[in-house]
C-alpha cells in the first residue's frame, strides 16, 4: 500500500480524476544475462492513452510484454518486480497468467489474424475458446467488437471472408476487435501503425480515440509525434530505464528532462 | 546533429536578430533627432514599412515550419516566440515613425521643459538595448532586467500625466506633444518588456516571473 | 564504356555461348525427365489395353480365361493403407506436435532423432520385423500384419511433415492465441494445428501414397490371395503385390493383367500428387496480404 503512494507522489503531474489502472513497481527484465529494464516505477493512467517511447533497444516492447506476462514465455527470460492491476500483482504466485491475459489484451506490430480462420471467426476466436457456442452471443460479440474497432461497416457484408483477404490496416483493425471481443480492461499496443501506410494509421488512431473511453491503453510507438498526436500521458524510456514521464502536452511543450527535450526534438543521433 | 529544421530556425534567427537591430536603429534615430532637433520623418516611415516587410516574412517562414517539421518542446517555443517577437519589433517601427510625425506637427518643442522626457528617453533606449542584446544572446537574466524596468517606466509616464493635469499653467504647445510622445514611448517599453519576457519563455518555458 | 551492338563480334560471341547454354540447359532438364516418361509411357502402352470397367470390379480369373480384374487387390491395398493410416497418423502427428512444441525437451530430440533413423530404414527389414511379431504370433499371413508393416513406415513420414507444418506456423499466429488469454495447450490444438492443417493433410496423403506403393513388406506379411478380404487375419492380396506376382510369372496374359496393375498404380500415384499440389495451393493460408 505504501509504494503505490510513494509513486504517486513521485511520478504524479496531475491525476486529474483519473486513477491508475495499473502500477509497475521495480520492474526488472531481460534475458539470461542481459538486463533490458533496469528497475522502473509507472503508472498507467485508467481510461487513457499511455505512450511509451523511446529509441530502438531502449526496453519499451519488453516493457509492454511485462504487463501481460508475454515476457516469460520467451526462452531465458526473467522478470522481477512488481505490476499492480487494481491493486493485485499479476506476478504473485496466486494470479493465473492466463486469466491477466484475459484482461490484459495485446495487438502486434504485424497484424496476425488466424490466417485459416475467416473474418468472423477471428472476430469471436477468444469468446469461443473460452467455451461459449451461442450463436446468437457470438454474433453480437462479432458486431460489437468490429464496431468498436471501426471496421463493421466494411466487413459486415463478407463476414466469412477469409481473414486474408483484408488489407494491412483491415487486418490490424481485425486484430483490433479480436482482442476487444474478450472484453479486456487494458488493451496493450505494440507499435500498431508502423507496418501501415498514414490513411490506415490514422484509421487506427481514430479508433483509439475512441477506445480510451472504455478502456485503458497503452501504447508503443517509435514515432514520437504518433504519441503526441494520440496520447494523454507520455512516458520516455532509454537503455532500459524511465526518464520522463507526463502529459503529453508538458512533455512536447517543455519536457523537464534534458534528454528528453533530445529526443523529442529529434536531436538524437 | 544538424536536422533539417535547423536550416530553417537558423534563417528565422537571422531574421528576427536583423529586425531588431532596426527596430532599435528607428526609435533611437527617431529619439535622437528629437533632442538634436532635426527630423527624418521620410527615412523612418520607410524603416517602418521595411520592419513590416520583414514581420511578415518571419510569420511566413514561421508557419512553413510549423507545416513542414512540427516543431515541438523548445523548437516549438522559439517559433512561437519568434511571431511575437516580430510582431513587438514592428511596433517599434511604427511608434518611432509616430513620435517623428509628432515633432513635425509641433516644431519648435525644444523650447519646452525637457528633463522628465530625456530621463524617460534615456530608459527606454537603454530597455530596447538590452531587450535585443538579451534575444541574441538568450541571457534569461537580462530579460528579466528589462521586464522589471517596465514598471518604472510606467510610474514615469504616469507621474507626467498627473503633473500635466494638475497644472493650472499647461501650455497645450508643450504639453500636447510631451504627453503623446511620452505614451508612445511607454508603448515602445512595454513592447520590450514583453521581449524580456520571451526570451525567458523560449529557453525555460515558463513565461511568468 | 560504348554499349555493345549486335554488330560487335565480342558481342555476337557472348550471345551464341548463351544460346548454346540454354540448350544444354533444357536438354539436361529433359534428360531428367525422360525415365518417367518412359516408364508412364511404356504403362499406358502395355497396360492400357487390359483396363476396362470389369478389370477394376472383377475377381481374377483362372489363367486362360478371359475377363477378369484385380478389385480383390485393390481392396485389400485399400485396407492396408487404412489400418496402416489408423495407426500412424495418430502416432505420427502426436510425435510431431511434440517435436515443434516442446523442441527443447530431450525425450523430444531423441524421439525426434530416432524418429529420423526409422525413416531411412529399409522397408524390406520393417517387413521381416513385422513378421517376426505379428505373423509368428498369429500364426499366419495376415491384412493386420501388412497394415501394420505399412503402419510402421508411414509414422516416421507423418511425423515428419506434421512436425514441419507445424513448424512452419509463425510465432506471430501463437503469440496472438497466447495474449487472447488462450492456455498453451488449447493454443496448439485449436490454433496451431488449425493453421498448419494444409500441411498436415498434404503430409498424410503423401506417406499414404508412399506405403500404397510398398512391396516388399508385403511379401512378408500379408502374403497374397485371389479373393476379397474377409477376415483381418487372412493373408490379403495388394495392387504391387500383383504386379510382383503376375510380373515373374510365365503367362503372357497375366503379364498383361500386371501392366494393367502397374498404370493403376501410377494412377493412383498421380492423382494423390495433384491433390497435394490442389491443397497446397489452395489452402496455404499463410500468405497474409
Amino acid at each position: 500500500m505504501m509504494k503505490e503512494d510513494v509513486i504517486s507522489e513521485e511520478k504524479d503531474i496531475s491525476l486529474q480524476g483519473k486513477l491508475a489502472k495499473m502500477y509497475v513497481v521495480g520492474l526488472k527484465a531481460g534475458y539470461g544475462k542481459e538486463i533490458i529494464l533496469k528497475g522502473m516505477d509507472l503508472a498507467i493512467r485508467d481510461k487513457s492513452i499511455t505512450a511509451i517511447m523511446g529509441p530502438s533497444g531502449c526496453g519499451k516492447t519488453t516493457l509492454l510484454r511485462c504487463l501481460n506476462r508475454l515476457h516469460e514465455l520467451s526462452p531465458n527470460a526473467f522478470v522481477s518486480g512488481k505490476v499492480l492491476l487494481d491493486g493485485v500483482d499479476i506476478y504473485s504466485k496466486h494470479v493465473d497468467p492466463v486469466s491477466v491475459r484475459r484482461k490484459v489484451g495485446m495487438v502486434f506490430q504485424k497484424p496476425n489474424p488466424f490466417p485459416t480462420m475467416s473474418i468472423f471467426e477471428n472476430a469471436v476466436a477468444g469468446l469461443r475458446l473460452m467455451g461459449i457456442k451461442d450463436k446468437e452471443k457470438l454474433n453480437a460479440a462479432a458486431e460489437r467488437s468490429l464496431r468498436l474497432a471501426f471496421l463493421w461497416d466494411e466487413v459486415k457484408e463478407r463476414l466469412d471472408r477469409p481473414a486474408t483477404s483484408l488489407s494491412g490496416g483491415q487486418q490490424q483493425r481485425l486484430c483490433i476487435a479480436r482482442a476487444l471481443s474478450i472484453e479486456p480492461e487494458v488493451i496493450l499496443m505494440d507499435e500498431p501503425c508502423s507496418a501501415l501506410d498514414p490513411v490506415a494509421t490514422a484509421k487506427i488512431e481514430e479508433a483509439m480515440f475512441a477506445l480510451k473511453k472504455q478502456y485503458t491503453i497503452v501504447l508503443v510507438t517509435h514515432n514520437s509525434q504518433q504519441a503526441a498526436r494520440v496520447s494523454d500521458y507520455t512516458a520516455f524510456l532509454y537503455m532500459g530505464e524511465l526518464i520522463e514521464y507526463g502529459q503529453t502536452k508538458q512533455i512536447f511543450e517543455n519536457p523537464s528532462n534534458e534528454l528528453t527535450e533530445r529526443y523529442v526534438t529529434g536531436k538524437f543521433g | 546533429m544538424t536536422r533539417l529544421m535547423d536550416i530553417g530556425l537558423e534563417k528565422l534567427s537571422r531574421l528576427v536578430l536583423d529586425m531588431a537591430d532596426l527596430a532599435e536603429k528607428s526609435v533611437i534615430s527617431s529619439l535622437q533627432s528629437y533632442l538634436a532637433g532635426k527630423n527624418d520623418t521620410q527615412q523612418l516611415e520607410q524603416w517602418s514599412q521595411e520592419l513590416r516587410k520583414i514581420q511578415d516574412e518571419i510569420g511566413e517562414l514561421s508557419v512553413e515550419m510549423i507545416a513542414r517539421h512540427q516543431p515541438v518542446a523548445s523548437d516549438l517555443r522559439f517559433v512561437k516566440a519568434c511571431m511575437e517577437i516580430a510582431y513587438g519589433f514592428s511596433r517599434f517601427g511604427r511608434y518611432a515613425y509616430d513620435i517623428s510625425e509628432v515633432l513635425e506637427l509641433w516644431h519648435g518643442f525644444s523650447r519646452c521643459r525637457q528633463d522628465e522626457l530625456r530621463e524617460m528617453i534615456g530608459m527606454v533606449t537603454n530597455m530596447i538595448r538590452m531587450s535585443v542584446e538579451a534575444l541574441a544572446r538568450r541571457d534569461v537574466q537580462l530579460g528579466l532586467q528589462v521586464f522589471e524596468l517596465d514598471d518604472k517606466v510606467d510610474i514615469l509616464f504616469r507621474k507626467s500625466m498627473e503633473k500635466v493635469s494638475k497644472n493650472p499653467n499647461s501650455i497645450p504647445e508643450c504639453d500636447i506633444p510631451l504627453l503623446l510622445v511620452m505614451r508612445y514611448l511607454e508603448r515602445i517599453a512595454d513592447h520590450a518588456a514583453y521581449i524580456g519576457e520571451t526570451v525567458s519563455y523560449v529557453v525555460t518555458g515558463n513565461s511568468s516571473i | 564504356m560504348e554499349l555493345y551492338t549486335f554488330e560487335n563480334i565480342t558481342s555476337r560471341r557472348r550471345v551464341l555461348k548463351n544460346r548454346m547454354m540454354n540448350i544444354l540447359i533444357y536438354l539436361t532438364a529433359f534428360l531428367a525427365l525422360t525415365p518417367l516418361i518412359l516408364i508412364i509411357a511404356d504403362a499406358v502402352v502395355q497396360g492400357l489395353p487390359a483396363l476396362s470397367l470389369s478389370f477394376l470390379f472383377s475377381t481374377p480369373v483362372p489363367v486362360g480365361y478371359q475377363g477378369g480384374g484385380i478389385a480383390p487387390m485393390i481392396q485389400g491395398s485399400a485396407i492396408m493403407v487404412a489400418i496402416a493410416s489408423l495407426i500412424s497418423v495418430p502416432i505420427g502427428v502426436t510425435a510431431g506436435i511434440f517435436y515443434s512444441e516442446w523442441p527443447e525437451s530431450r525425450i523430444s530430440t531423441l524421439s525426434s532423432f530416432s524418429n529420423d533413423v526409422l525413416a531411412e530404414f529399409p522397408t524390406m527389414v520393417i517387413g521381416i520385423f513385422a513378421y517376426a511379431t505379428v505373423v509368428l504370433a498369429t500364426g499366419t499371413f495376415s491384412a493386420l500384419a501388412g497394415g501394420i508393416a505399412l503402419g510402421i513406415i508411414m509414422i516416421p513420414i507423418v511425423a515428419r511433415t506434421a512436425e514441419e507444418s507445424l513448424k512452419a506456423v509463425p510465432n506471430s499466429v501463437k503469440e496472438a492465441s497466447l495474449a487472447l488469454g488462450i492456455p498453451r495447450w488449447k493454443t496448439v490444438i485449436y490454433v496451431v494445428m488449425n493453421t498448419a492443417k494444409g500441411g498436415l493433410i498434404t503430409g498424410i496423403i503423401l506417406s499414404i501414397a508412399r506405403a500404397a506403393g510398398e512391396t516388399a513388406p508385403l511379401i512378408l506379411t500379408a502374403g497374397f490371395s485371389n479373393s476379397f478380404v474377409s477376415n483381418l487375419l487372412n493373408p490379403a492380396g495388394s495392387i504391387s503385390y500383383l504386379i510382383y506376382y503376375y510380373g515373374i510369372s510365365p503367362y503372357s496374359s497375366w503379364h498383361a493383367i500386371a501392366w494393367g496393375a502397374a498404370l493403376i498404380l501410377i494412377a493412383i500415384m498421380l492423382s494423390l500428387s495433384l491433390t497435394v499440389r490442389l491443397i497446397a495451393n489452395v489452402r496455404t493460408g499463410l500468405e497474409v496480404a
